[in-house]
């Protein structure tokens, strides 16, 4: 009958190991067959690789906990944590791998000026200490100040528990590179300095001995968790956002959103009787809208959306990058913030580790103007805005910007459109829509010349689309309906771009100069015979202009016309202020962490004081719901839809 | 019953003749001395130059039936690093050492032990004094011997490492601590201590002297170092369990002698201990890894230490 183990044997065991006997299989792992790997350099970098796969192997996976936590939409399956994983255990693994040979070598380099001396045992494990204290401390302190990078502030428990975690995997580096270099110093001398020195190495290595590891343990953790709380800053935690209350206006809210306006050009316009509806919209309250120096499309109309600046909202770029096996999507740097950033990422992309893809809602870490409103009870519908993708049923109704791409395609939704039966009664609609398009489209191209015509049937079909789509019956009775119309900026951009080598001839600039005109009456047209067809008392239309991808600066326009809307003309506007101004409208309260207040002198003095704008603190993140769609996203659809328009090279 | 290993006996006969040649019986003649000088002297200590106790106490510890393991260490050791045609010396000079160090151990006022080898201890057969001249003699004959053998850089090297394994941090301090200790319970350190200095210094040293005399690097020297260092505690262990598990008739010394002593078993239990000497063993026989197939016989030796009985 087999006896029960001595419980005590493990105690004896550790204490053996300690005192120098047995081997900890890590520095079995480590060394593994130094003595084989030869002298010096060879050993050195045979040891550094083995530390740096423990760390990878250590690391990889502690840091996706960290990353999931950190960056909404990027982990969105088991598969893309474990292909996470195996990302960050390759690079902290590199880094680490790198620092180790480093350390060794030079702690080595040094202790080797002693090898023809008595002393050299001494100075050489002197040396090796050093060597481990330095990576041990340069591992907690990375580990540290990325925790707390990767992790908002609050949850001490969690917070101690990783830096515990830290602490033990930086210990254990640090032990490694302490043994790596006593084997290195062994294998790379040959005196009788270094005879005695080998002898005297299994008496243990000197951070072998748990007496010296668990002191060094626990004042390593103190270190970081005063790192820790010296750099956390001393903001409260988020409060829940409280439920809104709508006190309803009566008033159906469009948002026209328009890119690639030139406000000069639709003012000088709209004075003729070509552009009745320009006119009407124009007539009543507007504001020039500041732009930013930073034109990215998806961060500017993500910032008009969430009435929050870039840093807050999370979208800084229409390209943003997918890593190979990954769904989720990295969050992109602002291009002109990073330009060492675009040199890797071309980089990445070239090996096929990363791919480009389209910004999309799960970067964008704050609801949208139509997400606050639909969360308070209100009818909603939006139509082709940035990043709206995918788009979940507790959204109102979403035709987001790869709605056209999936309505083109056919097939099984992948978040393209939400709820799915606005999906399945668009199909049914697809043909006269189809031909509705095409007699709008025709309205821009049938004056110009063929060149151009053919330069500007691609914006105009896409404009027709949008808007024949956004009067679509299938979307249902709506408080507030939110259209983006790109076209005018992709024609805009297509007949004058904006890296043309060669000047255009004076006629046929003249002639695109026209065609842009020609597209101004289009868009006013199309707008008469669509969301605009019906004359609507209680309607107020919104029309948000920005001058689209232009190098120069221009201002945008902010023009509220219809139900309530006064007649003023203000002095300024900003994009931060159109979200509260939409939801002050719909009469919802507005929060008070916006980065803009309503434009409240917009409106009639009536409306003002029958619904003065009220606040809540905030409107909390974003709910991401989990795409429980089965089909296929359209990545590369996408990708080479926004090539063929001009947007990504 | 683990037997040796089949190589093992020759190693063991080589060796028992080499220590014949090194303290011969005295001759029936005045002026035969032996290479570790010691006849003469013998004689004249008794004034009978074909009797002389202390030499006959010499041959009677160090030709005692006996495993050699220190000795064995030194020769696999340098074959293990080249080749064992110089170690035959150095294999002597630790197996008399070692033998002197169980007379000394074994006196009355030490461990007082009856039983040595299956025999009565020294100090039973020749007296305490003979006893302790006779280790005396044992020990100065091998430093003797080392610098008569040996040219003289290695001579200096192996004798500073045998006298090292020797003294303040060696078999003296082990042995003194012990003493000191008897009665006293021990930390698990001390413990440890005591049986390193005691028996793990010498089989390290056994391990590097074989290795200086066939010219091994350092590397290997660090490799036999931490092999050795791990099978001493595990020989150690093993005799630890013996004292318990054991009879005088299978260990050839007195059992249970070790009842007031603080032990290995002491701390893990008897099932325990073993597991730790087997372990130990392994961790040795790893150690040797980089030697490859070249390290098989020293493998075996650990093997054995870990399975023995006696």
């Amino acid at each position: 009958m087999a006896t029960a183990p001595d419980p005590r044997i493990d105690t004896v065991r550790e204490q053996l190991r300690a005192l120098g006997y047995l081997d900890a299989r890590v520095d079995r792992f480590v060394l593994g067959d130094a003595a084989a790997r030869g002298r010096g350099l060879a050993l050195a970098a045979a040891a550094s690789a083995r530390i740096g796969l423990l760390a990878g192997v250590l690391l990889g996976p502690a840091a996706v906990v960290g990353v999931a936590a950190r960056v909404d939409g990027f982990v969105t399956s088991v598969t893309d944590a474990l292909v996470l994983a195996l990302y960050l255990a390759v690079l902290f693994g590199l880094a680490t791998a790198v620092l180790a040979c480093g350390a060794i070598l030079i702690a080595g380099a040094l202790a080797r000026r002693w090898s023809a001396d008595a002393a050299f045992p001494r100075h050489a494990r002197r040396a090796a200490i050093a060597a481990g204290l330095l990576v041990a401390a340069a591992c907690l302190g990375y580990l540290t100040l990325w925790w707390r990078a990767a992790v908002p502030p609050g949850a001490w428990a969690t917070q101690g528990l990783a830096l515990a975690v830290a602490t033990a995997i930086s210990v254990l580096l640090g032990h490694v590179v302490t043994i790596s270099v006593l084997a290195y110093l062994v294998a790379a001398t040959r005196t009788q300095a270094n005879v005695a020195f080998a002898e005297s190495l299994p008496q243990g290595s000197p951070l072998s001995s748990w007496r010296v590891v668990v002191p060094m343990g626990v004042v390593a953790l103190t270190g970081a968790l005063v790192l820790l709380a010296v750099i956390t800053p001393s903001t409260p935690p988020p409060a829940a956002p409280p439920p809104l209350a709508v006190v309803p206006t009566g008033a159906r809210v469009v948002v026209l959103a328009i890119d690639g306006v030139d406000v000069a050009t639709l003012d000088r316009l709209r004075t003729t009787p070509s552009l009745p509806t320009f006119q009407r919209l124009l007539a009543q309250a507007r504001a020039p809208l500041t732009s930013d120096a930073d034109r990215d499309p998806a961060q500017v109309w993500t910032t008009i959306a969430t009435g929050q600046p870039p840093d807050r909202h999370g979208v800084r770029a229409l390209e943003s990058r997918q890593l190979a096996g990954v769904e989720g999507r990295m969050r992109s740097a602002s291009p002109g913030v990073a330009p060492g950033l675009a040199m890797l990422t071309t980089a990445t992309d070239l090996l096929r580790l990363t791919r480009p893809t389209i910004a999309s809602g799960e970067e964008r870490r704050l609801p949208a103007f139509w997400e606050v409103g639909a969360s308070a009870g209100i009818r909603t519908a939006v139509v082709h805005w940035w990043a709206t993708w995918p788009a979940s049923d507790t959204q109102g109704v979403v035709l987001s910007d790869r709605a056209i791409l999936r309505l083109e395609q056919d097939g099984t939704l992948a978040g393209e459109i939400a709820p799915a039966a606005v999906y399945d009664q668009l199909r049914q609609t697809a043909d006269a829509r189809h031909a509705r398009v095409a007699a709008l489209a025709d309205i821009a191209t049938s004056a110009l010349p063929a060149g151009v015509a053919a330069i500007v049937t691609r914006s105009a079909t896409l404009d027709a689309t949008i808007l024949e789509l956004a009067t679509d019956p299938a979307l249902g009775p709506l408080d507030l309906l939110t259209v983006y119309l790109p076209g005018l900026d992709i024609a805009q951009h297509a007949l004058f771009p904006l890296d043309a080598t060669t000047p255009l001839a004076p006629a046929a600039a003249a002639e695109r100069l026209q065609a842009l005109e020609v597209y101004y009456r289009f868009l006013d047209t199309a707008l008469s015979r669509t969301v605009l067809r019906d004359d609507d008392a209680q309607r107020m239309v919104l029309l948000v202009a920005q001058p689209g991808r232009l190098q120069q600066d221009a201002p945008g326009l902010l023009a509220i016309s219809g139900a309530n809307a006064a007649t003023i003309e203000a002095d300024r506007g900003a994009p931060v202020s159109i979200a509260p101004t939409v939801l002050m409208a719909l009469g919802i309260p507005v929060a008070a962490d916006l980065a803009g207040t309503p434009a409240a002198a917009l409106f009639t003095e009536r409306f003002r004081a029958a619904h003065p704008a009220r606040t809540v603190p905030t409107y909390g993140e974003r709910r991401v719901s989990p795409r429980t769609t089965a089909g296929q996203p359209l990545d590369r659809e996408m990708i080479e839809r926004m090539r063929s328009l001009g947007y990504v090279r | 019953m683990p037997s040796l290993p089949e190589f093992f006996a020759g190693y063991q006969e080589s060796i028992t003749r080499a220590l014949d040649a090194l303290v011969p019986a005295p001759p029936p003649r005045v002026g035969a001395t032996g290479a570790l000088g010691i006849g003469d002297a013998g004689a004249a200590c008794t004034g009978d130059a074909g009797a002389s106790p202390v030499n006959d106490a010499m041959r009677y510890t160090l030709l005692a039936p006996s495993k050699r393991v220190r000795a064995v260490l030194v020769l696999l050791s340098a074959e293990l690093c080249g080749s064992a045609t110089r170690a035959m010396p150095a294999a002597c000079a630790v197996e008399a050492i070692h033998a002197a160090s169980l007379i000394l151990d074994d006196l009355p006022s030490m461990d007082d032990a009856p039983l040595r080898r299956g025999r009565p201890a020294v100090h039973i057969a020749y007296g305490e004094a003979v006893a302790i001249l006779a280790a005396f003699a044992l020990l100065n004959g091998a430093y003797g011997h080392l610098a008569r053998a040996y040219d003289a850089p290695l001579a200096a090297r192996l004798t500073a490492l045998f006298a090292d394994a020797v003294g303040l941090d060696g078999l003296v301090a082990g042995q003194a601590e012990d003493v000191l200790a008897t009665d006293t319970a021990l930390t698990f350190d001390t413990l440890e201590r005591i049986h390193r200095r005691k028996t793990g210094v010498l089989f390290s040293a056994a391990a590097t002297a074989g290795a200086l005399t066939a010219g091994g690097t350092a590397d290997d020297i660090a490799a036999l170092t931490a092999y050795a260092r791990n099978l001493g505690l595990a020989f150690q262990v093993v005799d630890d369990l013996l004292d318990v598990t054991g009879t005088p008739e299978k260990t050839g010394k007195a059992v249970r002698h070790d009842a007031r002593k603080t032990t290995f078993v002491s701390f893990s239990g008897v099932e325990g201990a073993r597991e730790l000497a087997d372990e130990l063993c392994r961790t040795a026989t790893r150690a040797l890894e980089p030697f490859g197939h070249r390290a098989a016989r020293l493998g075996a030796l650990a093997a054995f230490v870990a399975a023995r009985r006696l």
